[in-house]
Formats: structure tokens, sequence, C-alpha cells
């Protein structure tokens, strides 16, 4: 397919990933188009399997092979389609103009040795400067990352640090290098909310200093408000629902993502003598195992206004005619919220 | 208010940390630091705080399945911590738990019904026939179907292992069941599965739930009072509407406004205010002023050099020199 002219720093086009799995090849993400524009921030939320990291490991070239394939579509960053890169061009890019910060940042860094060493390591990959430099610009970064006694801490071993700190590291390391584009994928999961705060407050600012631009994976509708200037909602392995981060929460079209924003127990200021709040909206069921996807809407199942078309025929990711605009979705009932609403 | 089913006083728990080194005395750890709750009966008290906060420690204290190191927990009546290992064997069957991770809590090689048989096998209760009713009418009542009962946990997604975890905890009629982070492991749609399944049950049963959790927002939707709790401590205590109105210690509202929310827009220029910095102190080396006084963006000279007591202030109880 012919890349049409976008201003995209990354897009992806129609984008298959499969699987060899005990059940047979099975496809993973079934043709995803996305833009990343520079600068901004682009959220990827869904529950888990929808196929949400394994997005985010194909834009960094990282798909494990085997078991898995990238069998189609493409991945343009900067106009040049990394699917094809070589992998040295690969390595290149990973952690010079695409770096990633990763859920769990003890995994991510290396216990043997010091952050400082770690950090040093990723600049004299990327860049052409002595040791003593890339030492000193570890320094710089990570009083950049807003860790105290920056010089002292170089020194520290990972766990010497706290979580927070560490994932501190992880974001110093991951702009060693003055990357145009930042992969993080469920950054703040293993972290307590006052330090994912922290982290949420520094990843904007680091945006506003360097205007790097933020694909942040994950399944916290909250997250996504807070960080996120557009959304695209995934479940099994396409994207079914795609606007500004707005229109997705304010005007929610597909039934999962209004399920998405309803089941989340939201936090609010209570009238004093309140009464107890009411049920939370349920999406009933779990999410279909990819191998036994069958020819129509993977959501049909767990869907109230599920109907024999929607069983019968996979409706494509477009925007709906509606009164009040629209933006993509894949429903045949988009911007219908009850049964009763359904034509007869 | 009725008596409480369970009530703690100065609850307290040391780990020993090994020596710092040869000849130096071994360090000891202390996780909580005398908390004091009552949990009434029918409702949900809930104990938040961040990880390292003491909240899982002080509730497995309390049902004596952490050893304490000094307090009382009297649970309906009967002092807990003078009964011997027998009798609290037998106390058991009123108290249950509902563990965190529904992957490593069920035995893998038991098959599910077995599971939730056993609590009855172990206090005796009724014939073999009586128990597999019993374990039928459990299976119904959290949505599982009985023909699920000859299956391993393996077979089932965390959502369905956690409703066998409940199932497994109902089924010797408990009065207090305590959720430790029952739903932090699954994923949002299933989290509200189980969030409405355990008020529907309460509701049902007048079961009492000592809640942990690190989520304000679940702590919200399903807890009646709260604890929140710091380093050891409880340092504000009062029911929910009046927390989340008027939250009066400085880490409250801090917890507060670090929870995601859909209201906070990066769209609307969102900025987050009074936010804290750095990480709690270590507690085995505690300053002699308020704990968080540290990290306090209200602290002031008092704050580090006198610790707060946790005092009524009419609708609730907060332990802080300048309560908001």
């Amino acid at each position: 397919m012919p890349l049409e002219k976008t201003d995209a720093l990354m897009s992806l086009r129609d984008l298959k990933v499969e699987f060899d799995t005990r059940h047979g090849r099975v496809t993973a993400l079934s043709g995803i188009s996305l833009d990343v524009k520079p600068g901004e921030t682009l959220g990827i939320v869904g529950e888990s399997g929808c196929g949400k990291s394994i997005t985010a490991l194909a834009m960094m070239g990282l798909v494990p092979n085997p078991p898995g394939h990238v069998t189609g579509g493409s991945i343009h960053f900067q106009g040049e389609d990394i699917t094809r890169a070589r992998a040295r061009r690969m390595r290149k890019l990973r952690g010079g103009e695409i770096a990633m910060i990763f859920q769990e940042p003890m995994t991510s860094l290396n216990p043997v040795f010091t952050v400082g060493d770690q950090i040093t390591e990723a600049i004299l990959l990327h860049q052409d400067v002595s040791r003593t430099q890339a030492e000193k610009q570890v320094v710089e970064l990570l009083a950049t990352v807003g860790i105290p006694e920056p010089a002292k801490r170089a020194q520290s071993y990972p766990h010497q640090l706290s979580g927070g700190m560490r994932q501190r590291v992880m974001i110093a390391m991951a702009i060693s290098c003055r990357p145009k584009l930042l992969i993080a994928d469920e950054p703040t999961t293993a972290l307590d909310v006052t330090v994912q705060a922290q982290i949420f407050d520094l990843m904007r600012d680091i945006q506003r200093e360097f205007g790097v631009a933020i694909v942040l994976i994950t399944h916290d509708m909250g997250a996504i408000a807070e960080m996120t200037d557009r959304v695209a909602v995934m479940y099994a392995g396409r994207i079914i629902e795609q606007g500004t981060s707005d229109q997705i929460l304010d005007n929610p079209l597909h039934p999962y993502t209004r399920g998405l924003i309803g089941c989340i127990p939201v936090l609010g200021r209570e009238a004093a003598g309140a009464e107890a709040l009411p049920p939370l909206a349920e999406i009933p069921g779990i999410v279909p195992p990819l191998h036994l996807l069958g020819e129509g809407c993977a959501f049909a199942e767990r869907c109230q206004l599920a109907d024999d078309h929607c069983r019968a025929q996979r409706p494509a990711l477009e925007i709906p005619a509606l009164q009040n605009g629209g933006h993509p979705v894949a429903c045949h009932h988009a911007g219908i919220t009850t049964r009763a609403e359904l034509p007869a | 208010m009725s008596d409480p089913l369970l009530s703690v006083r100065g609850l307290t728990v040391d780990f020993q940390m090994g020596r710092g080194g040869l000849f130096s005395p071994p360090q000891v750890l202390r996780a909580v630091r005398g908390v004091d709750f009552d949990l009434t009966p029918g409702r949900t008290l809930g104990l938040v705080g961040e990880s390292g906060s003491g909240k899982t420690t002080t509730a497995m204290a309390a049902i004596r399945l952490t050893e304490s190191s000094g307090g009382q927990v009297h649970f309906d009546g009967t002092d807990l911590m003078t009964l011997s290992q027998t009798q609290m064997r037998r106390y058991r069957k009123h108290l249950q738990v509902i563990f965190q991770d529904p992957y490593s809590s069920l035995n893998p090689r038991e098959r599910v019904g077995a599971i939730v048989r056993e609590p009855l096998d172990l206090m005796d209760v009724g014939d073999p026939a009586a128990r597999a009713d019993r374990v039928r009418d459990l299976f119904a009542l959290v949505g599982l179907r009985p023909d699920q009962m000859a299956l391993f946990p393996h077979q089932f997604s965390g959502g369905q292992r956690q409703r066998i975890s409940i199932a497994r905890a109902l089924a010797t009629n408990p009065q207090l069941i305590v959720c430790d982070e029952p739903v932090s492991a699954l994923d949002v749609a299933i989290q509200a599965q189980i969030l409405n399944l355990l008020r529907r049950l309460q509701g049902e049963f007048g079961l009492s739930y000592l809640f942990i959790s690190h989520d304000l927002g679940v702590v919200q939707f399903i807890c009646d009072d709260i604890a929140v709790m710091y380093l050891g401590e409880i340092v504000e205590y009062t029911d929910r509407p009046t927390l989340f109105s008027k939250p009066r210690h400085p880490y409250t509202a801090v917890l507060l406004e670090a929870a995601p929310s859909l209201a906070r827009r990066k769209s609307r220029g969102y900025k987050r205010q009074g936010i804290v910095t750095g990480d709690p102190p270590s507690p085995l080396n505690l300053p002699p002023g308020c704990a968080f006084a540290s990290r306090c963006p209200q602290a002031q000279e008092r704050c580090r050099a006198e610790k707060p007591l946790l005092q009524d202030t009419g609708a609730g109880k907060v332990a802080c020199h300048f309560p908001l």
C-alpha cells in the first residue's frame, strides 16, 4: 500500500503481527493503522491481551521472533519503513531516536552495574563523545529527572534505589540521546500512586522541554485523561475506536469504550453524608481467546447491543454519520447506548 | 453504633531484621506501631496506604496470621490474642481471607470444587453430601457453573479464580472477611465484576469486610469507614463521605491529589497541586516527630520535633499538628 503524505513522526499502516502458538498461528494484531505526531502524547488503552504491548514492541522493532512475525503492513518512522530495516539500523534507532521505558524498572536495569554505567553505555553507543563527557552528561540527566544528589546516585546499583527512583533512571536513560519518540509501556503500574503522580509530572515536563512524542500504553482511563492528547482503544488485536482524548472520554461511541470508562471506580469529591455509590457498570465475560475469533465483531459476545449482523460481519473502523459529529469507531451501532434505541 | 465485631487496640508488629554487624545488636523493624480501629458488623473498613505502610501486616496481625508483639484484638467479645492455637483454629471459621493474587492462592493440583470444600472438611461442617450441596450453592452464588467444579485452577481466568477464592472464603459462613487487595491483579473490566459481587454478598449475608487497598477509587466505592496508614500508623480515620469531601491529614490530601481521575485533563492544561517529593523515610530509622514531615507540604518546626497523636476532631480522627 502506498503511503499517503502525512506529517506524522511514526505511521503504522495495516500492521499485522502473528504468533505461532500451540493453537496454530494466531493473529495478535490484525491491521493496525496509527499516526504519532511530533510532540504529542498518544494513548493506547485496552485490557490484557488486546495487543497494546505488541503494538509498542512492533514500534521498536522488538516483536520476539520466533514465535512472532510481522506478516503485513508497514511502520514508517520519519519516512523510513522500519519493518524492512536491517538489525544494525534498528540498533541505531532504538535508544537513539526511538526510546522505550518499561513496566518493571527492576527487571529492565542490569543489577550488577551501577545506574551511571548503564546510562553511560547508552550514550557511548549512540553519541560520538568521550567517556568523561558521557559521565558528565549522566549527572546532568539524573538531575533533569529529579534525582537528588545525582553525582552520588550515579554510583548506586539498581537495588539501592526505590521503584520510583529506578523508573526515573529509566527515563534518564531513555532521554539520554534526545529521542523524538518515547514509548512508555505501563510505566507506572508497579508504582504507588504518589510516585505514579511524580513520574507522570516528570514525563509531561520532559515532553514540554524536549518536544518528544510519547506513546503511552495503559489500561487506566485516568492516566489517559491526565496524560494524552489522542487515544486509540484496542480490543482483540484491533483498534475499535480512535479520537482525541476528550472525544473518547466525553463521547465514547463504542460500547466497549463506554464499558471501560463506566467500570472504573472513579474517585470524586463527595457531599458529606452521601449514600453508598451505585454499582459499577460491568462488561460481562472476558476477552475471547484470539484463536477463537470468528467472522463477526470480536466484542459481540460481551455486548448488550449485539445482533445477528454484529455476529456475522465485523464492523470496519470508520467515522459514523452522526449529527453531533464523530470519530473513527468500529461498531455497527455506533452512538447507540441502549437496546431500546436499536432500529427494529 | 452497635458493638464492634472486631476491635483492635494498640496493635504492634515487630520484625527481626538480623544484625547490622557481628557485634551490633539485632535490628528490629516496627512495621505496625500501635494501631487502634473498630469494625462494625455489616460494614467495610478500608485500610489504605502505599506499599510499606503496614496495611497488610496490620490486617494479618489482627486475625493472627502474623504474630504481633503487642496489643489486644477482640472479635465478637473474645480476646483473640489469648486463645490457644487449637482454640484459634476453631475460631478461623468466622474469619476468612481473600488474597490479592488469584494465581498463587489456589492449589494448582486440586480441583476447584475440592478447594472450596476444604474449609468445610477442616471445620467438620455437616456430612459429605451436605458439603457437596453447599459447594454447589457457593458456586452459583459467586457466578460460576456447578459443572466447573471438577476443573483445575489453571482452566480459569483471573476473575473466575478470584470468584473461587470468594466462594472458599464464604464456605464456613464467616462474619468477617479480610480482603487483601482482592482486585488489584485484575483487569479493570473484571475488577468491576468482582467489586459488585463483593458488595452484593455483603448485603445478602451481612458480612463485615476489612478491605486493604492502595486504590482510592476502589476504596471509595466499597468502604464505609477508612483508615489511612503511613509507616505503620493510622494518620487519619473517618467515614467515607468525610474523608472524600474534607480530608484533614496532608497525606490523605496528597493521596487524593495523586490518584488518577477522569476529570483531570491534559487538554484543559491540568497541573497537579501539592505534589509530594521523595520517598518515605526508612522504617528502621524513623524521625522523632511526624513520620510524614519530611515530605509534607505543610510541615513546620513542631512537626519535626514532636510526634502528633491520633486525635478526635468531631468528624473522625487525625494525627496532625496542623490538620487541613
